[in-house]
């Protein structure tokens, strides 16, 4: 034990005297944390359409109007002479609304009236959006203009866990979970193969100190690093993001000690098997981020990647981590929602443990 | 500074090419893991929401409120998961993430109808992921609609009769018909790819010009270059020619990727696409060199690319719509070279625009290249003198 203290207050003395990398190391998540998550948004607002009004009747006009309310959009000055399709090539707008001739004589004698909507569909989330959001525009203009024809069945629609349904509190403790994976892990990573490019790991083979010693106290310091930005990144997620603690907070508490070893172990696995600092990065650099990016539902749902390749994320450790941490500050689901994956990713971390174990057995009795 | 193609920069670049192809690893390592995260991100990230998982609370249990049911689960957009006995149970499956979504159906529910009364029918959505709960309440709110006509038209077993309507006062609905341009099928995928292939470019192009111009420095082999007869200019563009060209292969390969592996149509001009490629690759080179000449050794370089990347790639509009970023982000759009790059493939594949379309982003693009690269070369002389 005694040892396993020593190995890590060394590692940490290390850390603290490289304090740029360090500083680094500290204010890089909370940069990330704050940039990303209102980058990285799908709701969009302030859309701008264009409106080709063929009718120009006072019905139509009032038609126009409810757009023109919405936060949604913004109505950009278009002339009837141009091709509207033009104004989507171009870029100047996301749709176009086209009222026909007759538009207002229709709705006054009881027919429908068709208004044409032509949506650049080239992002298709945003185009689905636009799509949802003009029907609800309509659904209420007609409701204001106290159309006769009520609807029978209303739907009365609640959001649950994030009523303003804010992106951010969506992406946050994503980007939370992300920052945690590279940050800590690459720091491991980098430590761990300087022993081996200096080869300063061969007075670690020839001294007393056991492998799972050695370890262990590389592993302790650098989730020192770990809780040390767990900590200063809840103030932005608390304050700037608007989270909180909702329900038991024990499972979270658990997690993210566990989370701290899996991704400090992670950085040392890496580090062991890659002695060179450049390759350790890269290989960081996938794991750490391309991985916990892609496959954890950080984004978009696990869901929606196809089978042949989802299966992967069973494996990623950021994905279970981030349901957690979502659980924590939204859901509140407490242990009974959220044990397997508090296990999960003990279990990942233990793996990765076990295999710098090994590597680290291997090396030693190689050299 | 005058780039002379002469012998001095032919010798140079038979030397580079030559450490290139020797090393084969090298050119591996270049053109293949692009061109496998540009399939991974591309199959991998897709906003789509279909299958929402949905339980249901009929508290009247009546032929009715199951057609309504069966009218929600019919639509590929939910998948009725089971039903539940009671509002705490549905909304304890919820919270534990069993089904997404909840429709409870009021005990009167048929009487209402009957009797020509609104009713009302509580959806409850889980909101954490803030777009699947505005696509899920679009498609709910779309199903209800359809719901309604039917009731109207009377297709369905319940029926409707409004007290007091009068059909002399009964006014027109204005019926919205939505066309989706450019990308009928509503494909996640080519939006995501047409912008992932400019990141990609950067952030590869990136780190192989760092570490080619670090790994000179570290062998301590740039002294001679420096000794050398060639001048500063034709030492650099010595080592970008052939990074340039097995990057431009990287763009090429990306490009067929696209239209194999994800069915992007080519509606413009290639080569529009293909220069547009060129500036991103020699901007990010440019990056990559900066970068460089700040760093000890190669560690350091990547180190150093891992921090400038993930933010320049998150806030460009390559992966999320630009639109959905807060204003003062938005600004900043403008001197990102990703962004430049994902508005012209995205024109030109999908909507088939041309340069009188695009030249915005095509003078933004060369304008950040050339920033970047007179920075580069201002840099690689200060260090070298």
């Amino acid at each position: 034990m005694r040892r396993i203290f020593a190995q890590s207050r060394k590692e940490l003395t290390q850390i603290v005297r490289d304090w740029r990398t360090l500083a680094l190391a500290l204010a890089l998540p909370i940069a990330l944390l704050l940039l990303v998550s209102s980058a990285l948004s799908l709701t969009v607002t302030d859309l701008p359409i264009i409106v080709q009004d063929l009718d120009d009747s006072p019905a139509s006009r009032d038609f126009i109007d409810a757009f023109r309310a919405s936060i949604t959009f913004h109505v950009v000055a278009w002339p009837v002479s141009r091709q509207p399709q033009q104004a989507l090539v171009s870029n100047q707008a996301r749709a176009v609304l086209i009222i026909p001739d007759h538009f207002g004589r229709d709705m006054a004698r009881g027919l429908d009236a068709p208004v044409q909507l032509l949506i650049d569909a080239s992002d298709a989330n945003t185009a689905k959006l636009i799509a949802g959001y003009s029907g609800q525009i309509a659904r209420a203009f007609h409701k204001k203009a106290g159309s006769s024809q009520a609807d029978p069945v209303q739907a009365e629609i609640r959001f649950w866990y994030n009523p303003g349904r804010s992106s951010k509190k969506f992406l946050a403790p994503g980007i939370f979970v992300l920052a945690l994976s590279m940050f800590p892990c690459l720091l491991a990573s980098l430590a761990m193969a300087k022993e081996g490019e200096q080869k300063t790991i061969l007075q670690v083979y020839v001294s007393s100190i056991s492998a799972h010693e050695f370890l262990l106290g590389k592993v302790l310091a650098f989730m020192v690093v770990a809780v040390a930005e767990f900590l200063l990144m809840l103030i932005p997620m608390f304050t700037y993001f608007g989270l909180g603690i909702a329900g038991d907070p024990t499972p979270f508490i658990v997690a993210t000690v566990l989370y701290a070893f899996c991704v400090a172990s992670f950085g040392i696995m890496v580090g062991a098997a890659i002695p060179n600092q450049a390759a350790a990065i890269q290989a960081v650099s996938f794991g750490g981020f391309l991985l916990v990016f892609l496959l954890s539902g950080l984004m978009f749902p696990i869901a929606n990647i196809p089978a042949g390749i989802r299966w992967i994320s069973f494996f990623v450790w950021g994905r279970y981590y981030i349901d957690i941490v979502r659980d924590a500050m939204l859901q509140g689901g407490g242990w009974p929602a959220t044990w397997y994956k508090v296990a999960m990713v003990g279990l990942i971390g233990g793996v990765f443990y076990a295999i710098a174990w090994w590597t680290m057995r291997r090396m030693q009795l190689e050299t | 500074m005058v780039p002379v193609f002469n012998y001095r920069v032919g010798a140079l670049l038979g030397k580079e090419f030559g450490q290139i192809l020797r090393d084969r690893r090298l050119a591996l390592v270049l053109i293949l893991p692009p061109t496998l995260q540009l399939l991974l991100l591309g199959f991998a990230l897709s906003a789509t929401v279909t299958n929402i998982h949905l339980g249901a609370v009929d508290d009247s249990r009546t032929e009715e409120s199951r057609e309504l049911v069966a009218t929600l689960s019919e639509s590929k957009s939910f998948r009725l998961v089971r039903y539940y006995a009671s509002i705490d149970q549905l909304s304890g499956a919820i919270g534990r993430g069993e089904v997404d979504a909840g429709v409870v159906i009021p005990y009167d529910y048929d009487k209402d109808l009957q009797r020509g009364r609104i009713t009302t029918v509580q959806f409850l959505l889980n909101a954490i992921n803030a777009n699947t709960a505005a696509i899920s309440q679009g498609y709910a709110e779309g199903v209800i609609e359809t719901y309604n006509a039917g009731l109207r038209a009377g297709g369905l077993h319940a029926s409707f009769e409004p007290i007091g309507a009068q059909d002399d006062s009964h006014q027109g609905q204005a019926t919205l018909h939505p066309a989706y341009l450019y990308n009928p099928g509503l494909k996640d995928s080519w939006f995501i790819v047409t912008g992932v292939l400019g990141m990609l470019l950067i952030l590869n192009s990136c780190l192989v010009a760092s570490a080619a111009m670090v790994k000179e420095r570290e062998a301590g082999t740039m002294e001679q270059l420096l000794m050398s007869p060639a001048a500063n200019s034709e030492i650099i563009i010595a080592k970008v020619a052939p990074l340039f060209v097995l990057l431009f292969m990287t763009a090429i390969l990306g490009s067929a990727v696209m239209k194999l592996a994800f069915g992007v149509p080519f509606h413009g001009k290639l080569p529009l696409v293909l220069s547009a490629a060129a500036l991103c690759i020699l901007s990010g080179i440019s990056i990559g060199t900066v970068n460089s000449t700040f760093a000890k050794s190669a560690g350091q370089a990547q180190l150093m690319a891992f921090f400038i990347n993930p933010p320049l790639a998150s806030t460009s509009g390559a992966l999320s719509p630009v639109e959905a970023m807060p204003k003062w982000l938005q600004s900043f759009t403008v001197v990102n070279p990703i962004h430049h790059f994902a508005v012209i493939a995205r024109g030109s594949m999908l909507k088939g625009s041309g340069f009188a379309d695009l030249w915005p982003n095509f003078l933004g693009l060369l304008a950040i290249t050339l920033v970047l690269g007179s920075v580069s070369v201002w840099r690689f002389r200060k260090q070298l003198s």
